[in-house]
C-alpha cells in the first residue's frame, strides 16, 4: 500500500530513483509492470522493456483539465482505498494542473496552468475529463472567465498526446442527451488535429487510464484505436462475450425481475435490460475497486455507459429495447406491432366478409361471373369482357 | 399440358365451353427461392421473438441447458440461407423472364401507375370490373413485394451488424459494421431489426388471403404457379403484360 507523500516527484530524479525513495520494492514493480502488460494485451516478454522504460522516465508534465462534468471521473482514477502502484504513477503524473486537487487557486492556479503550458510546449501529456459545450459561444462553462472552448484549444495546441478520460469528454454524456441544451460535444469534435483517446466509461476504470499513459511512456506513442477512439486492448470486445453470466444466457436462464429466483441464483440479466450486447468494454475483466467487483457481478445490469449517446440509446435502462419516441413509456414497439399484426388479421377477415356480401348482392343482382370461370360455369359473355362483373388482378 | 389451348371437356357440360391457355410464369429457381425464403422466414420471426424475449427458461445447471445458444443457430443458419435465396433472385432479375426481370419489380410505364389506383380500388369494392388484367403482378404486387424485399435487406444490414459484434475485426464487424454509427447506434439498429420482424407477421396473412381469395373468386390460378410455375388463363382475356 502506497500513500500519497509530501516528498514530491522531483524533476531531476526519474520514476524508478522516485519509486525506491517511496520505499516500491523491485519486485512490486516488477509486478505493476506485468500486470500492465496483460491488460495492454502485450507480450509477457516485453516486461523488462516496460519496467526499463518506466523506472527511466523523468516527470513527464501532465496538465488535467476539469470542463463540463461531475468530477466522477477525477473521483474514480484518483480516490481509492487501497492505492496502488498504479495510482501512484497517476497521483505523481497528475502534477502541473489538476484544479480539483491541486493546492493553487484563482489566479495562481491560471498561472500555474500557462507556466507550464509554456515551458512544456509541445510534450506535454492533456487528461481532458468533461465536455465542451458550445451554444451561445459556449458560455455555459467558464473557468477564470474564459469559455471552455478556448481553454481545450489552447491546451490541446502544444500538447504531446490528447487523453479524453470519461463519457463527457468522450461524447458529452448526460449533458449532450437530447435535447442537449448547452450544445455540449465530446474532445473529439474539438480537437481535430490530432488523435485524441477517448477513455469511455461513466466513470471510466482506473486502471484503463493508468495502461494507456503507461503505454505512451513506455512506447512513446498512444496505444492502438478503434473506430470510436477507444484504446482496443480495454475495449476490443463485448461485455456479453467476456461476462461470468454469459453460460446462463446460452442456457436460457435469466432474471425477470431483480427479486425472483433467478436473480438469487445469479442468472442472465438480459430480459431486465442489460446493455452487454451492445457494449465494447473490459469491465468484466478489470472490474473496480482493485478487482474486487463490477455491476453485473453485483446483480446490476449493464447501462453501456461506454458507448456513444448511451443516454438516448441505451435507455430505458431497464427494458432491452428503446421506447418508441412521443407515444408515452407504457406504449413499447412490441404493443404497436401485436395491435397492426392484429390489425391485419381482421382487416383480412373484414375483407373477407366484405367479399361473401358483395357477390351475394352480385349473385342476387343476376351479375354471373368472376372473369376466369368454371368450365361450363355460365355464361362467358365474350361480347361485353368487361362487363358488370369483378375482374381478376 | 403444353401451353395453348386446353380444349373444353363437353363432359363437364355446363354451358359455353371456353378456350384456356397455360403460361409459364415463374422459373424453378423463383419457385424454389420462395419456398426456402417462406420456410426461412417463418424460422426466423419464431426465433426472432424468442432470442428478443425468451418466452421459455431452463432451471437447473446452466451446462445442462444450450437453449438459447440452439435458437440463436437456428436463426443465425435461417438468416444464411435466406440471404442465399436473395443473391439467387437478385441474378434471376437479369437472367428471367420479363415477369421475374427487374423491371417487374416496380410499376414501369405510365399506365402501370394509373393501373395501380384502380388495382387498388377493386380491392375496395370500387368499380372492380375496371381493373386490368396481369398475367405477372400487377402494380400493387410488385411495389407490395418489393418493399417486403427493401423490409429483408434493411433486417439483414442491421442483423449482420449484431452479428459483427461477437467478433471486432472479423468479417461481418468490418464489412456491417458502418450499420450502428449510421442508425445512431447499435440499438437503434436492434429496435429496428426487431420492429421490423412485426412487418412479416402483418404481411404474412395478408399475403394468404389474396392469393387464395384469387384463386377461390377468381380462379385465377395463382397458388398453382408458385408450385408448378405456371398458370391456366382465359385465352379470351387480355392481359396488361401478356
Amino acid at each position: 500500500m502506497y500513500f500519497p507523500s509530501t516528498h514530491a516527484w522531483s524533476r531531476q530524479e526519474t520514476l524508478g530513483e522516485h519509486m525506491e525513495r517511496r520505499g516500491v520494492s523491485r519486485r512490486d514493480f516488477l509486478q505493476f509492470c506485468g500486470e500492465i502488460c496483460v491488460m495492454l494485451g502485450i507480450s509477457q516478454a516485453l516486461t523488462p522493456r516496460v519496467a526499463e522504460a518506466l523506472q527511466n522516465v523523468r516527470r513527464p508534465s501532465v496538465i488535467w483539465l476539469q470542463l463540463q462534468e461531475c468530477t466522477g471521473c477525477v473521483e474514480s482514477v484518483l480516490r481509492t482505498a487501497d492505492p496502488t502502484i498504479g495510482d501512484l504513477v497517476l497521483d505523481l503524473v497528475s502534477l502541473d494542473y489538476q484544479h480539483t486537487l491541486m493546492a493553487a487557486a484563482g489566479d495562481a492556479a491560471e498561472a500555474a496552468l500557462h507556466a507550464s503550458m509554456e515551458e512544456n510546449h509541445g510534450g506535454y501529456i492533456l487528461l481532458v475529463t468533461g465536455s465542451v459545450p458550445l451554444e451561445e459561444n459556449g458560455i455555459y462553462l467558464t473557468i477564470g472567465g474564459r469559455t471552455g472552448l478556448e481553454i481545450i484549444r489552447e491546451a490541446a495546441e502544444g500538447a504531446a498526446a490528447v487523453i479524453a478520460i470519461g463519457a463527457c469528454a468522450h461524447f458529452g454524456s448526460v449533458q449532450s442527451a437530447r435535447p442537449n441544451p448547452t450544445g455540449a460535444v465530446g474532445i473529439s469534435e474539438i480537437v481535430t488535429d490530432k488523435p485524441v483517446v477517448n477513455i469511455a466509461g461513466c466513470p471510466p476504470i482506473g486502471d484503463v487510464v493508468t495502461a494507456t499513459v503507461v503505454h505512451y511512456l513506455t512506447f512513446g506513442r498512444l496505444p492502438e484505436l478503434d473506430g470510436d477512439g477507444r484504446p482496443l486492448f480495454a475495449y476490443g470486445a463485448r461485455i456479453h462475450d467476456q461476462c461470468p453470466r454469459r453460460a446462463h444466457f446460452d442456457a436460457g436462464q435469466y432474471v425477470e425481475e431483480f427479486d425472483d429466483e433467478g436473480a438469487r441464483k445469479a442468472w442472465c440479466l438480459y430480459q431486465v435490460g442489460c446493455k452487454g450486447p451492445a457494449t465494447f468494454s473490459p469491465c468484466p475483466i478489470f472490474q473496480w475497486n482493485d478487482h474486487t467487483d463490477w455491476p453485473i457481478g453485483a446483480g446490476h445490469p449493464c447501462i453501456g455507459c461506454t458507448e456513444r449517446h448511451f443516454w438516448d440509446t441505451m435507455t430505458p435502462f431497464y427494458k432491452r429495447l428503446p421506447d418508441v419516441a412521443g407515444f408515452g413509456v407504457e406504449r413499447n414497439a412490441d404493443l404497436f406491432g401485436a395491435a397492426a399484426a392484429i390489425g391485419a388479421v381482421a382487416g383480412v377477415a373484414a375483407h373477407a366478409a366484405a367479399t361473401g356480401v358483395h357477390r351475394a348482392r352480385q349473385k342476387k343482382a343476376g351479375i354471373p361471373l368472376p372473369v376466369v370461370p368454371d368450365v361450363g360455369g355460365g355464361a362467358p359473355a365474350p361480347s361485353k369482357p368487361s362487363g358488370e362483373e369483378e375482374s381478376n388482378g | 399440358m403444353e401451353a395453348g389451348t386446353l380444349a373444353p371437356s363437353e363432359s363437364l357440360g355446363r354451358g359455353v365451353p371456353v378456350e384456356y391457355k397455360r403460361v409459364y410464369l415463374w422459373h424453378w429457381p423463383i419457385r424454389a427461392m420462395h419456398w426456402i425464403a417462406a420456410l426461412c422466414i417463418v424460422s426466423l420471426v419464431v426465433t426472432g421473438f424468442y432470442i428478443g424475449k425468451p418466452y421459455f427458461m431452463t432451471g437447473g445447471e446452466p451446462s445442462d441447458h444450450f437453449l438459447m445458444g440452439r435458437v440463436r443457430f437456428v436463426h443465425f443458419v435461417s438468416a444464411g440461407l435466406l440471404v442465399a435465396t436473395a443473391i439467387v433472385r437478385s441474378y434471376w432479375l437479369f437472367v428471367g423472364n420479363k415477369y421475374e426481370r427487374w423491371r417487374a419489380l416496380f410499376p414501369y410505364h405510365r399506365e402501370d401507375w394509373s393501373n395501380l389506383w384502380l388495382v387498388l380500388k377493386k380491392y375496395f369494392f370500387v368499380q372492380p370490373w375496371k381493373a386490368p388484367h396481369y398475367m405477372g403482378h400487377n402494380p400493387l404486387q410488385q411495389l407490395a413485394y418489393t418493399s417486403i424485399y427493401g423490409i429483408a435487406l434493411l433486417q439483414v444490414l442491421t442483423g449482420f451488424h449484431m452479428y459483427g459484434l461477437a467478433e471486432p475485426g472479423g468479417f461481418f464487424a468490418v464489412a456491417f459494421g458502418w450499420v450502428g454509427p449510421l442508425l445512431g447506434g447499435t440499438q437503434i439498429a436492434r429496435f429496428l431489426h426487431h420492429v421490423l420482424t412485426w412487418v412479416w407477421v402483418i404481411f404474412l396473412p395478408i399475403h394468404f388471403y389474396l392469393t387464395i381469395r384469387a384463386d377461390v373468386l377468381h380462379h385465377e390460378s395463382r397458388v398453382t404457379s408458385i408450385v408448378s410455375g405456371g398458370r391456366y388463363v382465359r385465352a379470351d382475356i387480355e392481359f396488361v403484360d401478356d
